[in-house]
């Protein structure tokens, strides 16, 4: 966690800890098996990632759970520590962090400092807007200050988790806290979405990873998320498809197609709207999924996954529609004119054009307020 | 509580379902054409089983189809690794883990040989040079054995 390390490339860092060529090659393909590259690519990454930089990467927690951070720490390729060690100069995160007060928030001032328009800024949680910002301060300085100083010197901004990257729960119905998510108050940096409640470990290393090794921003979908893990559904790739290929679906979680391991599409699973690499990734190493355990996909890292109805009903009768659409409540506030009324009025209030985009596009909840 | 095995949940086999499931058959016809390129001349190549919608179940019908070879080697180098050859030549198994043991990748490598085993010619000229530094107590240069008498 020293700014002076990250002049020292991945390589360097490597070998002052001892990794032989075929163990740096081996830690490269298993990163890229992360990372859904070609399995090719783990040499050519070798290759690559010996001569790059350790970037600095500070790590803001805001209105969160801490189970993205949690989740982060369970990544088997690559392992957190292997990240920190190796390939990032982790300068600021508060969970990790042995510091605190004063210091802790010295070092983050340094890091931004010593890093300024290079580093490599990770967000966890929304961001609550009520109250003045009151709902999480830290140091004196509530999140949406904290959020817009440390994005201003950030090179990318990754978000992880769907609190940060869509609002997730605290942006749910009713949001007490007026909670939003980072793209809504952070609108001149380029900004990765990983989604998920929470994401899957090595889909935030991964994501990570592909930064330091290309230096690039990795190609997005409409929700900013890296297509190499969230191109495809969860339907896509699950291995129940054959089975609702077949028109084999389990009825309830106990009866003889439950048994058997057939569809769970009719009691709830939101697989075929839900884009994420739970079912070729998998959890805890890729040891399961939760389709792969007997449950349906809830769709946590699609928008508004909360506010879309029963996660047991079925999509046929859910309305969830196309990911990433608006909820069925969604659509008959719009119909009903209520959330246009209410926008219109939070536009006013706000006066931001980030916050009108997010507004027209997200048209749920109150718009943020500016401080 | 009753022990894992007795909770009355199983998948349905392969054999139920009729024919290859979950992939099996397309993973062979890859691998059929990777094998030809490889008699071509094209550089190996290799399939990353994790990016691959497999149940546990189609996991074992591929191991069973491809068998097992003659080959089996072992990386120690951050963790275990073993490559070991299938039935089928110049498709190997690869399964990496990590110190502990857990796996962190599991591929088919078609190859003569997978690459990460071959010895790169940066450390063969290391350890020649090492060895040329190596001298017993006692000896000179000019009395070293094989080494120097092969050079002549």
């Amino acid at each position: 966690m020293r700014p002076d390390n990250s002049e020292l490339t991945v390589g360097d860092m490597l070998l002052r800890h001892g990794t032989s060529r075929r163990g740096f090659i081996k830690f490269c393909t298993a990163a890229a098996s992360a990372m859904a590259l070609p399995a090719w690519m783990g040499p050519a990454m070798a290759a690559q990632l010996q001569h790059a930089r350790r970037p600095s990467v500070v790590y803001l927690s805001f209105q969160e759970c801490t189970g993205c951070f949690e989740s982060f720490t369970r990544s088997f390729a690559p392992t957190i520590e292997s990240l920190i060690f190796n390939v990032i100069s982790l300068d600021y995160d508060d969970t990790l962090m042995a510091a605190a007060g004063d210091q802790a928030l010295s070092a983050l001032d340094q890091a931004m400092k010593d890093n300024f328009g290079k580093y490599v800024l990770i967000i966890d949680g929304s961001v609550p807007t009520g109250a003045g910002g009151g709902y999480c301060a830290a140091g004196g300085q509530s999140a949406v200050e904290t959020l817009r100083e440390a994005a201003k010197g950030a090179a990318v901004v990754i978000c992880v988790g769907t609190c940060s990257s869509f609002g997730g729960i605290p942006y749910a119905d009713p949001n007490p806290t007026d909670a939003w998510p980072v793209s809504a108050i952070v609108g001149d940096k380029p900004i990765i979405n990983v989604s998920g409640c929470p994401p899957i470990p090595e889909v935030i290393t991964g994501t990570l990873l592909q930064y330091v090794t290309t230096g690039k921003i990795p190609d997005l979908d409409e929700h900013l998320r890296p297509k190499a893990f969230f191109g495809t559904t969860i339907h896509d790739r699950c291995y129940r498809r054959p089975f609702y290929d077949q028109g084999k679906f389990a009825k309830s979680f106990d009866d003889e197609g439950a048994r058997n391991g057939w569809c769970l599409y009719e009691l709830g699973c939101k697989g075929p709207t839900t884009y994420n690499a739970c079912a070729t990734l998998k959890w805890n190493g890729g040891t399961s999924f939760p389709i792969e355990s007997g449950h349906g996909c809830l769709g946590c890292s699609e928008p508004n996954f909360w506010d879309k109805g029963s996660f047991y009903a079925g999509l046929s009768t859910a309305e969830w529609g196309k990911a990433g659409e608006s909820s069925p409540r969604q659509v008959l506030e719009l119909a009903t004119g209520a959330a246009v009324a209410g926008g219109a009025l939070g536009v006013a209030s706000a006066g931001s054009g980030r916050l009108r985009q997010y507004r027209s596009e997200h048209p749920l909840n109150d718009d943020p307020k500016e401080d | 509580m009753s022990r894992l095995l007795d909770i009355p949940i199983r998948m349905e086999s392969i054999e139920r379902t009729g024919g290859l499931g979950g992939g099996v058959g397309a993973v062979l016809t890859e691998l059929a054409g990777l094998l030809e390129q490889l008699l071509l001349g094209v550089e190996s190549a290799a399939i990353d089983l994790r990016s691959l919608p497999m149940s546990a179940d189609d996991r074992k019908e591929l191991q069973r189809v491809l068998g097992e070879g003659e080959l089996e080697a072992t990386l120690n180098a951050e963790g275990l690794s073993t490559f070991r050859e299938t039935r089928m030549s110049g498709v190997w198994w690869v399964t990496h883990r990590d110190r502990d043991g857990e796996i962190i990748a599991e591929l088919i490598e078609v190859a003569r040989m997978p690459p990460m085993l071959l010895s790169s010619p940066e450390e063969i000229a290391i350890s020649a040079h090492t060895l040329r530094q190596i001298q017993p107590k006692g000896q000179d240069n000019h009395s070293t054995g094989a080494p120097h008498e092969t050079r002549q």
